[in-house]
């Protein structure tokens, strides 16, 4: 029957290929990519010069891709209409009461803008991604409305766990009688990628109440959420973290006393700082164990290590894909890159870590696609990369569609970002003992942490990174309210010269948009193609355009 | 009041950080043993043969080569540490013992391993990860760390480190803090016989000169102060308990001094509180257990996340409100501090809204600049106090 099928599939592709070939050949000219090339225009010739970064009309990208993408997108309005289907009334007085979930509707555009200019397998892989965090962002989103005691409470109100956004979730799936949510993802953490308008408002709240305006913006932002009351209320207890670091503990002040106005309980996470050595993945380890006799006393649950076995295997089985992309990442042909691939992997790591089996089918599916592109020797971005760049960077490069812009701009490739690289051993699924020992080492290596704190070492090692992905580039974002990472400029700098990387910092003030607008970082890249490498640009209508006010 | 014997003498040994007592402790064979923070614990320093020095830049205006380092985005006091190592002005040092308490001071203590600005052979530096949690697997990290990472290179140097050694230290050190405290309490009297100015001086010369040298002096000061006649009549307008980050220049305490409030409190990092208070070796416990406890316990960082600790440092700051009679309290941060930013605005909503202390919250940086902005604030804030103080007299007088 299949053998029947595909014959009649070849059938038919040997029929509309050269339709569809012949119908791009007349309409190329609409394909920016086609433009850009040609002197015609580029991929922001369909935008008005208003700022608002509101596009005139869709991206023409042939017919296969156009109506590929299109699909895409519908699939991303089935999942909204059905998380707004699913709990309506919710949904409506959430839309009410939060400032952050009217950011929410920005999303389509949002998805659209961050894989602009892709094409073929790239896109392919890009829309499976999209689709899969639209899928995971939207269930997730629609629990907690649908379990909001503000918002008149549903069935699970009292059987969620709160847990700081950077705690890896992994080990509540021990509890499979409790869902556990991250408390800060959904009004602060991901909508800031969607909107960069929506995490200035919070900053200001919070510096208005007197904080520092020189104190890491995100943790600035999860404080302005928390003075304005503006976080979701569920569960009984929230696990609060020192993960990643130093304003991400002190913000943690802040926040209990909200949480504790609405009767919920906190309890400090913490994990060792100095994340490579014996005796901080004993503590961690310690810390584990209390953190979970603390669930069970609060819920009156008792911890289930089948649940968790199941669930490590679902994350075992997503880390030997990673570990294979990695080897596919360091050759010239793997169209999974950029923003596609760092942004679903933070999903799938900081929000799913193993609890739902679908994104390891969406996994299987894309190292199908990888593995192919191997074996065809396919060149991804029509074979316009100049430069392979590992990337130093966390949320900035989301809102500003940073390792796009600088593909489409400078056909410069962001390979892999250093949270791609977050905790990735294998946990025993059969010996609670052992299992614990491999979470706190894999929960140890967290976002914004793993290559953050813990000794130079662990920033040092971006080099061994780039050497092992054939890199010649180096890109660090420099976050100016980063005590840390402010704190070994110029030793980067020496090894970038010792080693021979082209290396630049990229500024910008994490979550504040308006301390390093967008342009004012994408005018630092263009400064450092042009002056230092001297080299063109592929799009010119990217170089410098406006969209200060955009989403 | 007449002048302190030897308070000039104490000043000039403030002047720089290798001053006469560590030059000659050193030249006596002593192991000059550097921290910054209060989770290095002093007392584990004070071993035989060896003594603990808290590290300061005196008078350092320009951290240009720090800057390049770790950038203008960082705090001040740590770029001068590390400003004034590249300058050699801690070559007599044989060890520097970080803590990684928050992130700059880390990267400051790592580029004591990465760049080697001290000039001294045997010179070595460890970073031990310093616990948020007070708790038993808290503690015992700290002591695991504090074993691992500073007795143990100790003793691979040929530095007693027995249980014997370390009574002594401990003893050393309840000597010191006696001394300190006595001067110290004499803060609460209505009209004390010392400044806290004066205070904050004798306080700095004990955390930086080696016990052994700087002890005679502070027991002869202790002495003085008590026989000391106050000025008539009480010569400030207000009493201020001053807490925050790092503060070990004295000066920043004379310029609250001169805008007419005294500083009766010292709660801030190159405090005595915490600091000086006794170490107690509990039944069942070593002596190197009763250290990590006791520094583990008393410890008031803001980083420290569960709510008991929160809870303490509000009570301590309300304590010394009460004890000390103050009228308010002065929040400071240093510049780029992330944790005492979010502990002063946390306490100063505290203080004032729930537990009705005036507070005055600035920012500052490590050297003295802006000094005259600070002054229009703290004149202000007295000023403040003052009309409090007009307004609730005249309120008894009608009740």
């Amino acid at each position: 029957m299949n053998a029947i099928l595909k014959n009649a599939l070849g059938i038919c592709k040997k029929v509309t290929d050269p339709c569809i070939d012949f119908i791009d050949k007349k309409l190329e000219k609409f394909d920016p990519v086609w433009q850009a090339e040609h002197g015609t225009g580029g991929l922001r010739s369909r935008y008005p010069d208003d700022g608002s970064g509101i596009p005139r009309y869709r991206e023409w990208r042939g017919v296969r891709d156009t109506f590929q993408d299109y699909v895409a997108w519908l699939r991303n309005v089935g999942y909204m209409g059905a998380m707004a289907a699913k709990s309506p009334v919710h949904v409506v007085k959430g839309i009410w009461e939060y400032r952050w979930m009217g950011s929410f509707l920005g999303s389509f555009q949002f998805v659209d803008r961050i894989f602009e200019g892709y094409r073929g397998r790239e896109l392919d892989i890009a829309n499976i991604h999209g689709n899969a965090i639209v899928r995971i962002l939207t269930l997730r989103i629609g629990l907690i409305l649908a379990n909001d005691r503000r918002l008149g409470g549903g069935p699970m109100s009292d059987f969620i766990i709160g847990l700081d956004e950077t705690v890896p979730p992994l080990f509540t799936a021990g509890f499979p009688t409790l869902n556990a949510e991250p408390m800060q993802t959904m009004p602060e953490f991901v909508v800031c990628d969607v909107d960069q308008n929506l995490d200035p408002y919070y900053i200001d709240v919070a510096e208005s109440y007197g904080l520092a305006p020189d104190v890491c913006s995100r943790c600035s932002a999860e404080t302005g959420v928390a003075l304005d009351d503006a976080f979701p209320v569920f569960g009984k207890l929230v696990l609060s973290t020192n993960q990643p670091c130093n304003a991400s503990e002190a913000t943690s002040m802040f926040q209990r006393r909200r949480f504790h106005q609405w009767g919920i309980e906190d309890y400090p996470f913490v994990f060792a700082m100095q994340h490579n050595e014996q005796n901080g993945h004993d503590y961690t380890r310690e810390e584990l164990k209390q953190a979970i006799a603390k669930i069970e006393e609060v819920y009156n649950v008792k911890y289930d290590w089948n649940a968790l076995f199941k669930a490590a295997a679902n994350m075992n089985h997503q880390n030997e894909i990673e570990l294979e992309k990695w080897d596919i990442f360091a050759t010239p042909y793997s169209p999974l890159s950029g923003i596609s691939e760092s942004l679903y992997k933070l999903v799938e790591w900081a929000l799913v870590n193993g609890h739902d089996a679908y994104f390891n089918k969406v996994d299987d599916k894309v190292i199908q696609i990888m593995r192919q592109a191997v074996d065809d020797k396919y060149l991804p971005y029509k074979g316009k990369t100049r430069h392979r760049a590992f990337l130093w960077g966390p949320s900035a490069m989301y809102y500003t569609d940073f390792p796009t812009w600088t593909q489409n701009c400078w056909g410069l490739t962001i390979v892999l970002n250093m949270d791609s690289t977050m905790g990735h051993n294998h946990i025993d699924t059969e010996d609670p003992e052992k299992a614990l020992t491999d979470l706190a080492l894999f929960s140890e290596k967290g976002v914004m942490r793993h290559h953050a704190v813990g000794g130079w070492d662990n920033v040092d090692a971006v080099w061994a990174w780039a050497k092992r992905l054939n890199c010649d580039m180096v890109i660090c974002n420099d976050n100016v309210a980063c005590k840390g990472m402010n704190g070994v400029h110029g030793m980067l700098e020496e090894r970038a010269r010792e080693l021979g990387f082209h290396f630049m910092f990229l500024p910008h003030d994490l979550e504040d948009s308006r301390t390093i607008s967008r342009q004012e970082m994408r005018s630092a890249v263009n400064k450092f193609m042009s002056v230092v490498m001297g080299e063109e640009p592929l799009d010119p209508t990217l170089v410098e355009f406006d969209d200060s006010k955009a989403w | 009041m007449l002048d302190l014997k030897h308070l000039i003498y104490f000043e000039n040994l403030l002047d720089e950080a290798n001053n006469e007592l560590v030059a000659k402790a050193v030249s006596d064979g002593d192991l000059a043993l550097g921290y910054n923070c209060y989770y290095i614990p002093e007392t584990l320093l004070n071993l035989p043969g060896c003594f603990s020095t808290r590290l300061r830049a005196p008078h350092c205006v320009s951290t240009d080569i720090a800057n390049y380092y770790m950038t203008v985005h960082n705090c001040p006091y740590v770029r001068s540490i590390l400003e004034r190592a590249i300058e050699g002005g801690y070559n007599y040092l044989t060890a520097l013992f970080g803590a990684e308490a928050c992130s700059s001071m880390e990267r400051m203590e790592e580029h004591f391993d990465l760049i080697h600005p001290v000039k001294n052979d045997a010179f070595f530096t460890t970073i031990i990860d310093a616990p948020l949690k007070c708790d038993n697997a808290a503690l015992n990290y700290y002591k695991k760390e504090l074993n691992d990472k500073v007795l143990a290179p100790l003793a691979e140097r040929g530095v007693d480190t027995s249980e014997a050694a370390l009574k002594a230290a401990i003893e050393d050190h309840n000597e010191v803090s006696r001394i300190i405290m006595e001067i110290g309490d004499l803060r609460k009297l209505p009209n004390p016989p010392i400044t806290g100015y004066e205070f904050h001086v004798i306080q700095l010369v004990s955390e930086v000169c080696p016990h052994r040298l700087i002890l005679p002096y502070l027991k002869e000061t202790l002495d003085e102060v008590k026989a000391r006649a106050p000025e008539p009549e009480f010569p400030f307008r207000a009493r201020l308990v001053l807490c925050g980050s790092e503060v070990d220049d004295p000066e920043f305490t004379k310029l609250i001094e001169t805008c007419g409030a005294m500083v009766v409190a010292d709660r801030y990092c190159f405090g005595s509180f915490p600091g000086r208070e006794q170490i107690v070796i509990e039944d069942g416990e070593t002596a190197f257990d009763a250290i990590c406890r006791h520094y583990l316990q008393t410890n008031t960082c803001p980083r420290f996340m569960p709510g008991e600790k929160i809870d303490q440092r509000t009570e301590l700051l309300k304590n010394l409100v009460e004890e000390f009679h103050a009228d308010g309290i002065v929040l400071e941060n240093m510049k780029f501090c992330e944790f005492w930013s979010y502990e002063k605005v946390l306490q100063a909503h505290v203080q004032t809204n729930e537990l009705g202390i005036p507070t005055c919250q600035i920012e500052k940086d490590y050297a003295l600049t802006g000094a005259g902005q600070l002054r229009t604030r703290f004149q202000a804030f007295v000023e403040g106090l003052e009309i409090k103080q007009i307004e609730s007299a005249a309120a008894e007088r009608r009740a």
